[in-house]
């Protein structure tokens, strides 16, 4: 670990501050401190913001539901109305990590949570992400646990978290705050594919703080969740997996939201799947024929070629068990 | 045994240090308090083979707190003088910063030594290394083999021939890392010329023996103290290079120095269990009688050392055939040397064989245990010896009905739960019963309290409380009032702490030991004209709970501390040894076992989830059976990670490995071992050791993984014949 200075932030205002001076902001440290421990990150100054009010989750005026930023990932899978709304949110986080990280994780954290790519995470390898220009060790080597969709030749990497896919899938919005004041942006339009530039991982500005993610409304009933495909059976990445949410209505599928992770570089909305889906009746033949389009557009790698077919499987397996039918 | 009574011996007892191990007392390497002592951290070499061509360490010294920076450039030249008495593998092992030569990826090629860890830590992120690198060879498949061991009976190839029924078929089995809890530590210490290390292994003596040779130092003027292993699997049955690291840099800063590996170092140079590519073809008669196998296999070592294992011995002798040709050949690459690993060498073969053993049962349609009986021998056909001991046969059946073996449809994917594939299978494991010289110190104090020592260790396994209990017995106490202290080179010494020979080789040192102290008071006590013992025959005394008694006749006797107080003795004290037969074996001496385990698999995901477990164990002699049960449940554990997960994966364009943490590298977690159960079959096995018990530590992990894989195939129909067995082997 590089030194570095630790200040805690007293209220926004302190936190602001210290960020737009370059200092990284520090939660439940569960991605940052372990990759400081490996020399991955190099903060000058890191600023505590456990202590600013951004825990609370709220029904928003119009039904949906905004969930701080430090709001722990354990307190927003028990939370009543998370898990009535959107149980394909409290599955996805209940799914992620262990109980000991769920407890220290954040939801602003989580869905700034670095890649598993373990060249990045190894400070003697090529990687673009972490040392731009220096190629991506990846791309050639063992890559078994990357992604197919949304890669560059610059960058393979997947980003881990679960909670981010039911986000990409309910369009969450992302509340920042920044020097210049509040902003909201589009889940789909946070985090960056890597592109050319595979170190810029979200569209965030300088010194700008998450203080909320909100989920909008959605038409009732809605059925929803969250389906990991793992190695083992706990505290593990995603090798696939598929947020679904359904509107049925009169027997007809009004409205379908589905994304995918451990697939994507970011995770993996999947509007060709959704779109197979609207004004049809549900049936096992249906969620087979929307899922054949999950890997659209795939680019599978030496080791992970099997993620076309097996992100498919998931898919189809999770319409099956959130839209019924078989 | 010993005419005494058995109170504690074959009791459930708890861990008589679980109290401090669960309140933290328990000082584990590490944690050792060594007044001065500084801290070291190891600097990895950054290329998987090459040179070094420069080392800049201006930034790391400039560093407050930073001591010495030591590498190949200054360091002195030791000795290492030839040591082949530490689990030293053939070869010339690795002389730590003694040229610039790099063997492996993430070799150490510095030390930093500083006041604080951190900013050991941080100065060892600032060592700069130059290399010439050169491409390494680190991939099984694509290097040259060395010369092969061979092994023949009959003529395997004709037999095969004209065999009615032949397979042939290719396995592979991934590296794996021991990993345990506990990484490796040292604190090392000088005073003069003598050195003092506490450190974690499994064999105080052989890290005794070592660090002499290699500092050219008598072997009594190093002293090594483990107390408390927490895990080990075998990483720690060889001393390595980061122990001489330690004791350099205390030497070269003439400070004591604490050298904590990280978890990504554990995968750096600590063992592990090679990998192997292994073809076996295997004939057979229509009715499943085999008659000729050929195993050809290829294993991993270091381009150092030559490592090998027992990987040929179950071909030999686990089923009657005439015709078996064996060929073994270690393939040298640029990697650090293996290790015995849990079940060395018995649990690759054993995964060969029992999956191939699955497939001629299926090949023939005839029940899987049944063509396991139709094959078993009447004697060992390696060496035409009897067996001491070989139920086999009742282990499968004990463990076909507790398992409910008969109300399993043999079709392949037949049985259907939902998206779940259900599968049974099983097989057979055998470990070899391996016992070695021991010795042990007893002493009975006039407070009729005793006090046992040996070098020997507890990695785990509970060697404190099986050994107090078997003290406890022949000396007549209960285990409440006997101490047994192990993990110091200043004790009598034992064996390495691996190959499951403890309990054989040193709990038989130990009853040894004890039964002469308790003779000893029974002279005593019969020689003494004041004692109510007087004039009786020394067969005719036992002692039970400190107090000695006629055996027919319990009132008339007297207490350990009335006959010491009276005859004015502080102490009485004896040296108890063990070592087996000299001479060739007379018996053929073997555990066994039979595994079976439920799967399901998911049909489509392609998920295998285990659903249970058994083992039924022809083990001997149970001591402890609480602790048996401990290391029952945890050899199944660790043959789930070896049939589902566990896998060291290199990237053979550097020789780097890219899994080296516990986030990558997967073991299973409590999700993943639902229902494990152990049985043991009562008895023992009286022509193997006083104590009569054949180890158990190695043979509860082996049949695990191909039981595992014979029950994939019968859920799924799908053989896999390569470990671990993944999602996507399985779409």
């Amino acid at each position: 670990m590089h030194p570095f200075s630790y200040t805690r932030a007293a209220d926004t205002r302190e936190a602001l501050d210290a960020g737009r001076r370059g200092g990284r902001y520090l939660a439940g440290g569960t991605t940052l401190v372990d990759l400081m421990r490996e020399t991955v990150e190099r903060p000058e100054t890191l600023v505590d913001i456990t202590g600013l009010p951004l825990s609370e989750i709220t029904v928003t005026e119009r039904g949906g539901l905004r969930i701080g930023a430090l709001v722990t990932l354990s307190e927003a899978a028990a939370h009543a109305k998370v898990r009535t709304l959107y149980p394909v949110v409290s599955e996805a986080l209940e799914l992620s990590a262990s109980a000991q990280l769920r407890n220290m994780a954040t939801i602003g954290g989580n869905i700034m949570q670095r890649t598993r790519c373990t060249y990045f995470r190894d400070v003697t390898a090529d990687c673009n992400k972490r040392e731009p220009g220096s190629g991506c060790a990846a791309l050639h080597g063992v890559n078994r646990t990357h992604a197919i969709l949304g890669t560059s030749d610059a960058c393979v990497a997947t980003h881990p978290s679960d909670a981010a896919v039911a986000f990409a899938a309910l369009e969450a919005r992302v509340h920042l705050l920044g020097p210049d004041g509040a902003r909201q942006v589009p889940f789909a339009d946070f985090l960056l594919p890597p592109g050319r530039t595979p170190q810029r991982e979200q569209a965030l500005r300088k010194g700008e703080l998450i203080t909320a993610v909100e989920i909008p409304a959605l038409p009732r009933p809605f059925r929803s969740g969250y389906l990991k495909v793992r190695d083992r059976q706990s505290y593990e990445f995603a090798l696939t997996s598929a947020a679904v949410a359904l509107h049925v209505s009169g027997g007809v599928i009004r409205e379908a939201k589905v994304a995918a992770g451990g697939v994507g570089t970011v995770p993996w909305k999947l509007p060709g799947v959704e779109r197979h889906l609207l004004g049809e009746r549900p049936s096992g033949a249906l969620w087979s024929a929307a899922a054949a389009k999950a890997a659209d557009g795939a680019r599978p790698l030496q080791h992970n070629r099997f993620k076309v077919e097996l992100l498919k499987r998931t898919v189809e397996r999770q319409l099956r068990v959130v839209g019924g039918t078989t | 045994m010993s005419p005494q009574p058995q109170a504690a011996v074959g009791a459930p007892l708890s861990r008589v240090d679980g109290r401090l191990k669960v309140t933290g007392q328990a000082l584990y390497a590490a944690e050792h308090v060594v007044d001065g002592a500084v801290h070291a951290v190891i600097v990895d070499s950054g290329i998987g083979r090459g040179r070094i061509t420069s080392i800049d360490t201006v930034a790391a010294e400039a560093l407050p707190g930073v001591l010495k920076v030591l590498h190949h450039r200054n360091a002195p030249k030791l000795p290492y003088r030839d040591n082949s008495g530490s689990n030293n593998p053939p070869g010339r092992r690795l002389r730590v910063f003694q040229d610039d030569r790099v063997r492996f990826h993430g070799q150490p090629v510095a030390v930093v030594v500083a006041t604080t860890l951190e900013a050991a830590q941080h100065g060892a992120s600032l060592v700069k290394v130059g290399y010439d690198a050169e491409q390494p060879s680190t991939d099984l498949a694509e290097a040259e083999p060395d010369e092969p061991t061979t092994y023949a009976r009959g003529d395997a190839e004709a037999a095969l021939r004209s065999a009615a029924v032949r397979l042939d078929l290719t396995y592979r089995t991934a590296r794996n890392h021991h990993n345990p809890m506990e990484p490796h530590a040292t604190i090392a210490r000088w005073n003069g010329d003598k050195l003092t290390v506490w450190d974690k292994t499994q064999w105080v003596v052989g890290t005794q023996t070592e660090l002499a040779a290699v500092f050219g130092l008598d072997t009594a003027a190093v002293r090594v103290i483990s107390p408390f292993v927490g895990g080990g699997f075998g990483t720690a049955l060889r001393c390595w290079p980061h122990v001489v690291v330690a004791a350099l840099a205390a030497r070269e800063t003439k400070r004591p120095v604490k050298l904590v590996l990280s978890r990504k170092q554990m995968y750096l140079g600590t063992g592990f269990r090679p990998s192997y590519e292994y073809h076996l073809r295997l004939g057979s008669d229509r009715r499943g009688r085999l008659t000729a196998a050929v195993h050809e296999l290829d294993a991993e070592t270091s381009s150092y050392e030559t490592f090998t294992e027992s990987v040929l011995a179950a071909g030999q002798m686990l089923y009657s055939m005439p015709n078996v040709t064996q060929r073994y050949r270690t393939v040298p690459l640029d990697l650090p040397t293996p290790l015995y690993m849990r079940g060395p060498g018995f649990q690759t073969a054993s995964f060969v064989i029992e999956s191939a053993m699955d497939e001629l049962a299926h090949r023939l349609g005839v029940d899987p245990i049944e063509l396991r009986r139709r094959n078993e021998p009447s004697d060992d056909e390696s060496s035409g010896l009897p067996f001491s001991t070989r139920r086999l046969r009742e282990c499968y059946a004990v463990g076909a009905r507790e398992f409910g073996w008969h109300r399993r449809d043999p079709e392949p994917r037949a049985t259907r739960e939902g998206d779940w594939l259900i599968g049974r299978g099983m097989a057979a494991g055998v470990y070899d019963t391996a016992r070695m010289p021991a010795q042990a110190r007893a002493r009975l104090d006039a407070d009729g309290t005793a006090l046992v020592d040996a070098a020997a260790t507890d990695m785990g396994p509970g060697t404190y409380t099986s050994q107090t209990q078997v003290a406890a017995d022949a000396l007549g106490l209960t285990v409440r009032t006997v101490t047994f202290r192990l993990g110091d080179s200043l004790y009598p010494p034992t064996p390495p702490h691996g190959g499951s020979m403890t309990m054989a080789s040193v709990g038989s040192a130990t009853l040894d030991a004890c039964n002469k102290v308790r003779r000893q008071a029974i002279r005593l006590a019969v020689e003494d004209r004041e004692s109510p013992l007087y004039g009786v025959a020394a067969a005719d005394v036992v002692v039970r709970g400190g107090r000695l008694h006629m055996k027919d006749d319990p009132t008339r006797g007297e207490t350990y501390r009335r006959l010491l107080a009276r005859n004015d003795r502080t102490h009485l004290e004896a040296d108890g040894s063990f070592a087996p037969p000299s001479g060739p074996e007379r018996h053929s001496f073997y555990g066994y076992n039979a595994t079976f385990a439920e799967v399901a698999v998911d049909a489509t995901l392609g998920l295998v989830r285990v659903r249970r477990v058994l083992g039924v164990y022809d083990a001997g002699r149970i001591i402890s059976p609480k602790l048996a049960d401990s290391q029952a449940l945890g050899g199944m554990v660790g043959g789930i990670g070896t049939a589902l997960l566990e896998h060291t994966v290199t990237d053979h364009r550097d020789g780097r490995i890219v899994n080296a943490n516990l986030a990558d590298y997967l073991v299973p977690v409590n999700a993943d071992i639902p229902d494990l159960k152990a049985i043991y079959l009562d008895g023992e096995d009286r022509e193997a050791d006083p104590l009569g018990v054949k180890g158990l530590g190695e043979l509860v992990m082996i049949g695990v993984a191909p039981a595992i894989a014979n029950a994939v195939f019968h859920a799924t129909g799908r053989r896999i014949r390569e470990l671990p067995i993944t999602a996507e082997a399985l779409l």
